[in-house]
């Protein structure tokens, strides 16, 4: 504090920065804490084993959120992921529906998440003057446009033979197969952006794109890799969505696009780039997730979820906006 | 130095909330199965209180059938669906009266997936009965199934599923029946020769197959309606905008297009305005709702629809009801034959019946024909 040179003064906003980022963590544990609360306090039947088992058709989502936090920390946004699920778990259904074993089908699923991100990722590193909101909103058009094509005039397809995909559909124990997925992802995620020279990469690349580029980062690469990545986690979405509806028609999918920015937004990833980690989002994600079953457990009616999730979103984006006011205010005061 | 202290400060705040929620949060497990039996305790104790005092009520108007003490659920196809509105409605008001808790559920969107969410939930509530909707035939199976493995009584109203994957099905008015009413409509509407079209909801709409099915099916085996061709099938997937413009593409397409059958509320609704706007002389006919189409029933050329059918689906919903009822409390199982009463019903004792396919169901009726003798007076009841 008693030094005039500009590192130290830097030094104090990044310090308060971090605490907000950590404190941002502990209220979620909190809020997630309140959740669990609530839900048990509003329904009697919500316990351990409800949650869990009602879980599976919520998770698929979760799959996308931490690839949806990488590409939000590279200050870049995606949202064609909805169109991605919708497309690959068309095909993955014809694919099905064509006589193909399990093995085909999460291929093609995949396969098709790939290839869908990898298009997002070429495009967006071969012209990068293109905004990525305005190049993913075309692709969405044009994924989901595929997607309707090959649905036909019935717009819906359903597994005929729904055994194929069962077995991504069991329990283990108490726990749906998909959460140990989930699980697995959440791990290896959120240890490369934290541990990584990749993840700091990352950040680098979202704080400043030309100042990373300038210090021997390959920016474009860091781009093309995260567009393939939430492409093929759209996949896995597409996978994990099969298995609890064994099906797909022109809405699916529709949304989910939101949902993941909400989930990441909420885990204090700012969309600016550069800010936030995946543990809060991970946290956030579940929050949702828990909330969703407690309040669908309570009879409350779907429109009006959606409305308290809206709130529950801007309240938390609000947040750091009032606490900034009042830390200013207070400074303020102190100086004067 | 005041910085620090203060951060200092917040550290050990945050530390505290940490700890305080972690603490909360293991001893919230038993804190919530305490409440959990409490206060499934008292609905059970609010439920049968209440039922006592309907049963004494209603005991002579209901026969023997009773409700109190159980919870039955009834998931439309999706919210903002008046048809579904009534069904619930029906439904609620006939399990009320019955003295048994109804719980009604409307999904955010008319998909299979949004229903699926609705029924996991319904499971883990422990219900004693589910009817549904159905948005698609297949997509529900699994979880209706699990529902089965719980012990909870599956049904569906309106639109059926696998038969395997529920215990009965009310059917609104048989397939054929349907079928038949609308193909002599256009018959009788086209004067017997001539083109008509078809404006459906979404192709993978159970109901709106099955009676197009029986529509075409019955057209080709009678050499009277011989005259009359079938130019498309559209599919306005029930919603006003797109059922609007799939009308207008119907009228630019065909010239010569007679007569439009749509089997669906929405559709009907938006095909009548689209038809009397543009003074068309295209006639429409089809299942739609009174209260929509008051405006639009006429014998004069500027109305667009002459007569139209459908049953009433409050009537749809209090047979359901009955239906959920009888089978809670083992009355009935669903097996062909299996017979109860159900109140002051119009066509009460019901009767399961096995339809084409071999799969068990329970008929409403014949579909009501609604003209401009009467439809002003249905108009106000929905």
């Amino acid at each position: 504090m008693a030094g005039k040179s500009g590192r130290e003064i830097n030094a104090v906003p990044q310090n308060s920065v971090k605490q907000k980022i950590l404190s941002w963590e502990g209220g979620l544990v909190i809020i997630f804490v309140a959740v669990l609360i609530l839900g048990a306090v509003i329904s009697p039947t919500y316990n351990f084993f409800s949650v869990f088992r009602e879980m599976p058709k919520y998770l698929c989502e979760i799959f996308m959120m931490f690839a949806m936090g990488y590409i939000l920390i590279i200050a870049e946004i995606d949202i064609s992921v909805g169109a991605i699920v919708c497309l690959a778990a068309t095909l993955g259904c014809f694919a099905g529906n064509a006589g193909a074993p399990l093995a085909g089908v999460i291929a093609v699923c995949i396969g098709v998440g790939f290839l869908a991100g990898c298009l997002n990722g070429v495009i967006l590193t071969h012209f990068t003057e293109l905004p990525s909101m305005i190049v993913t909103l075309g692709t969405q058009i044009i994924f989901r446009g595929i997607a309707e094509v090959s649905l036909g005039s019935g717009g819906s397809v359903s597994m005929s033979n729904s055994k194929i995909i069962m077995p991504l559909a069991t329990m283990v124990g108490p726990f749906p197969l998909v959460f140990f997925f989930v699980a697995i992802a959440a791990v290896i995620f959120i240890f490369s952006l934290s541990r990584t020279t990749f993840g700091r990469k990352l950040y680098a690349v979202g704080s400043n794109h030309t100042a990373a580029h300038y210090a021997g980062i390959p920016v474009q690469k860091i781009r093309m890799i995260c567009f393939v990545l939430i492409g093929t986690m759209a996949g896995v979405c597409a996978l994990f969505y099969l298995s609890t509806t064994f099906g797909a028609n022109t809405t699916t999918g529709q949304g989910y696009e939101m949902d993941v920015i909400a989930m990441c937004v909420f885990g204090g990833i700012a969309t600016t780039g550069g800010k936030g980690n995946l543990i809060g989002a991970t946290i956030a994600g579940f929050t949702i997730v828990c909330l969703r079953i407690a309040l669908g457990q309570r009879n409350i009616n779907t429109q009006l979820i959606l409305v308290i999730i809206g709130l529950l979103l801007i309240i938390s984006v609000l947040i750091p906006r009032i606490s900034e006011v009042l830390g200013n205010r207070k400074r303020r005061a102190v100086q004067g | 130095m005041k910085r620090k202290v203060v951060s200092t400060m917040l550290c050990a705040a945050m530390a505290a909330g940490l700890l305080a929620g972690c603490g909360s949060g293991s001893s919230s497990s038993a804190a919530s199965s305490a409440s959990s039996a409490s206060s499934a305790e008292t609905t059970e104790a609010v439920a049968s209180g209440s039922g006592e005092a309907v049963k004494s009520g209603s005991t002579a108007a209901a026969g023997t059938a009773d409700a109190s003490g159980h919870t039955y659920a009834i998931v439309t196809k999706s919210a903002g669906n008046p048809y579904n509105e009534r069904e619930a409605s029906g439904f609620k008001d006939t399990i009320e009266a019955l003295g048994g808790t109804c719980i009604v559920q409307n999904p955010e969107q008319a998909t299979a997936d949004a229903q699926i969410s609705v029924i996991n939930s319904l499971i883990s509530q422990k219900v004693d009965s589910i009817a549904v909707a159905a948005n698609d035939a297949n997509a529900l199976s699994a979880v209706l199934q699990q529902a089965m493995d719980a012990g909870i009584k599956v049904m569906t109203l309106d639109s059926d599923v696998e038969a395997s994957s529920r215990m009965v099905f009310c059917n609104q008015a048989g397939v054929k029946e349907v079928g038949q009413a609308l193909i002599d409509a256009v018959y009788d509407i086209t004067g017997g020769e001539g083109e008509y079209a078809i404006l459906s909801a979404t192709s993978q709409a159970t109901n709106q197959n099955s009676w197009i099915d029986a529509m075409k099916s019955i057209a080709e085996s009678d050499d009277k309606y011989s005259e009359l061709v079938l130019d498309e099938v559209a599919y306005g997937d029930d919603e006003p905008q797109k059922s609007t413009d799939q009308t207008q593409a119907l009228l630019q397409k065909y010239p010569n297009l007679k007569v439009i059958c749509s089997p669906t509320t929405v559709g009907i609704s938006a095909a009548a305005k689209v038809l009397q706007d543009q003074n068309s002389s295209v006639k429409l006919t089809g299942l739609g709702l009174p209260s929509e189409m008051k405006e639009y029933i006429g014998d004069d050329d500027s109305h667009s629809c002459p007569y139209m059918f459908l049953w009433n689906p409050i009537d749809l919903g209090k047979l359901a009801a009955y239906t959920s009822v009888a089978l809670v409390n083992g009355q009935i199982t669903g097996a062909e034959g299996d017979t109860f009463e159900a109140g002051d019903m119009e066509n009460s004792p019901y009767t399961v019946t096995k339809n084409a396919d071999g799969a068990t169901e329970i008929i409403l009726g014949p579909p009501y024909k609604f003209d401009p003798s009467n439809i002003d007076e249905w108009a106000e009841v929905y």
